[in-house]
């Protein structure tokens, strides 16, 4: 154990991060990296990969043949087009309706005059609803949407994205509206202020950060969804995840076209986490401190 | 003001009204939906069919399902051995991390990469990547003397499959969350140790683990649930094969009503699941309420 010698360290960060030495520090840094970095980097050329390329032994570690075979494949055979719309029309329906009504949800809790037992009941209610497994309401839900005739469409996809989503947002939302001095608020009452304008022109505006986080961990849920995808469409209203999984369970081997669907669904939320990564690690943060 | 006072309750209520009403038909009444069909016999695939009460006879299966114990059992070991490992690891690169540094923002953004890829989309690259004809996890392992290995089709080493891919998804998370909270630690407590001469080893047990035990608590909290409802790998990868190998609950669920078509049990098995999970939270909460009143 060696011992830290204080003069060379000052903040948390310096005396944390050298804790057993900077050998041990880069190694795990780089190592780390890698580990993260290389299936990415996997996935990303073999969607390039020439057929004989992705299927060959030894594997074709730095291809120099490039390719866009597997993307034409799966644009013009796949339809991939289509796909891509369906996941982005649920991921979008559903992050609008889902931070609508969720932060009005959340503002009511947290400052509506409703009495502290309810504002209890809903914090506990909204918290377990938070950790329910979507396995359990997957069967009563098939049947209610097959009786209403609306398996195969995206409104069935967008109504079960918003229920999963929605406590998670109102759970984040009320710990973002906490944050605000209550004396804002007061002193927009005082103006004359009613609840519904306090909301939008007063809370609103500066938790635009936590609305943000809120919208982006949502959008991601909603655009990787799986489960409830799987089991309520058939051919039409499928999203990118039901296709991905198609590869393994239809075709078999079909590596690079395979690669190139999952590059297709990674990097829409790339970009988008890429633009708001400061508020996305705040909302992450946030969610798992606020449990 | 009492009438300021009154307009604004009913506004509350207005302003929750959309939730209550969605989430109630959403999420409590498909619940409901299941405990009512966890006492009947019914068959999925045969629409016109009455269902038949059958009472606990669903519940009572649950006991002699050896299926269901595998699973079960497959789960906890999942579940126990996948958190350990994404914490420890999770932890340890949070400490290398936790700056503010510009290098320490771009490690930041690589590992955001696994966090916000379709689970769907990683067991499938994986599954490229440890297949044993063509696989380069193999190629890279034979570099070090290791034989070629039958990853999928093997029970030992498909579980460990399984794990390691949610290790890889998820200890970005654990250190993202770590390295937030590692960051808010005051550092007149590290320093004051350092002061007094302690070890590196000291300060970590004695002043580290303390102070970040609430977020580790959490941490904790919300990997061990969401373990538990693994399904999207599981389903790519293995889809709990070979045999009963990587069986898990959730999955297993899936397959009786939607492959077996036996409504009535799968609506058992997810009550029972519901129930254990909801057991789970109330105990983590409990857990972590005990954490902060410590601080």
């Amino acid at each position: 154990m060696k011992k830290i010698r204080s003069r060379d360290y000052a903040s948390t960060e310096a005396i944390l991060s050298t804790f057993a030495g900077r050998p041990v520090k880069y190694f795990l840094i780089v190592a780390s990296v890698i580990s993260v970095l290389f299936p990415v980097y996997w996935l990303v050329i073999s969607a390039f990969k020439l057929e004989q390329d992705y299927l060959a032994y030894p594997p074709v570690m730095f291809p120099t043949r490039f390719t866009l075979d597997s993307f034409i494949e799966i644009f013009t055979r796949d339809d991939i087009l289509q796909y891509f719309f369906n996941t982005m029309i649920v991921a979008v329906a559903t992050t609008a309706i889902t931070i609508v009504v969720g932060s009005m949800a959340a503002y009511a809790v947290v400052r509506g005059p409703i009495g502290a037992k309810a504002k209890h009941a809903f914090g506990v209610w909204f918290l377990i609803q938070k950790m329910y497994p979507a396995i359990a309401t997957a069967i009563p839900v098939y049947l209610v949407m097959r009786s209403l005739h609306l398996m195969d469409t995206l409104i069935a996809l967008i109504i079960m994205n918003t229920s999963f989503n929605l406590p998670l947002v109102i759970w984040l939302m009320m710990g973002f509206f906490e944050q605000i001095p209550y004396d804002m608020e007061e002193s927009a009452m005082l103006d004359g202020c009613g609840f519904c304008s306090r909301f939008f022109r007063v809370v609103l505006p500066v938790t635009k950060p936590g609305l943000i986080a809120s919208a982006i961990l949502t959008f991601v849920a909603a655009w990787n969804e799986f489960l409830f995808a799987v089991i309520l469409t058939i051919k039409n209203s499928k999203t990118l995840p039901v296709v991905i999984a198609g590869f393994i369970t239809d075709r078999g081997l079909a590596w690079g076209p395979m690669a190139a669907t999952a590059l297709v669904t990674l990097i829409p939320v790339v970009i988008l986490v890429w633009i708001v990564q400061k508020d996305f690690v705040n909302g992450l943060a946030a969610g798992a401190v606020k449990g | 003001m009492k009438k300021r006072k009154n307009g604004d309750r009913l506004a509350s209520w207005a302003f929750l009204t959309p939730t209550l009403v969605f989430l109630g038909i959403t999420a409590l009444l498909p619940l409901l939906y299941s405990l009512y069909l966890s006492f009947f016999r019914m068959k999925l695939n045969l629409p016109n069919q009455t269902p038949q009460f059958v009472g606990f006879e669903n519940y009572a299966r649950m006991l002699t399902d050896q299926l269901l114990h595998t699973s079960t059992w497959n789960t906890i070991l999942f579940a126990v051995i996948s958190v350990a490992l994404e914490t420890v690891l999770g932890l340890m690169v949070a400490m290398v991390i936790c700056s503010d540094k510009r290098w320490a923002r771009i490690v930041t953004s690589i590992f955001m990469i696994p966090m916000i890829m379709a689970p769907v989309a990683i067991g499938t690259l994986w599954r490229m990547m440890l297949d044993s004809s063509t696989g380069v996890i193999n190629y890279l392992l034979s570099f070090l003397g290791i034989p070629s290995i039958n990853w999928l089709s093997n029970p030992t080493s498909a579980m460990i499959a399984v794990m390691l891919v949610n290790v890889w998804q998820l200890t970005p998370w654990v250190t993202v969350i770590c390295a937030a909270g590692l960051k808010a630690l005051p550092s007149d407590c590290l320093q004051a140790g350092l002061m007094d001469g302690a070890t590196s080893g000291q300060i970590f047990r004695h002043i580290v683990i303390p102070l970040i035990k609430p977020v580790l608590v959490v941490v904790l909290m919300i990997r061990f649930i969401d373990a538990f409802k693994v399904f999207d790998t599981v389903y790519v990868m293995t889809n709990g094969g070979p045999g009963s190998a990587t069986e898990m609950l959730p999955n297993y669920i899936y397959k009786q009503g939607l492959k077996f078509f036996d409504a009535g049990y799968a609506a058992a098995l997810a009550i029972v699941f519901v129930l254990t999970m909801t057991l789970c939270t109330t105990l983590f909460l409990r857990w972590r309420k005990r954490e902060e009143d410590k601080l």
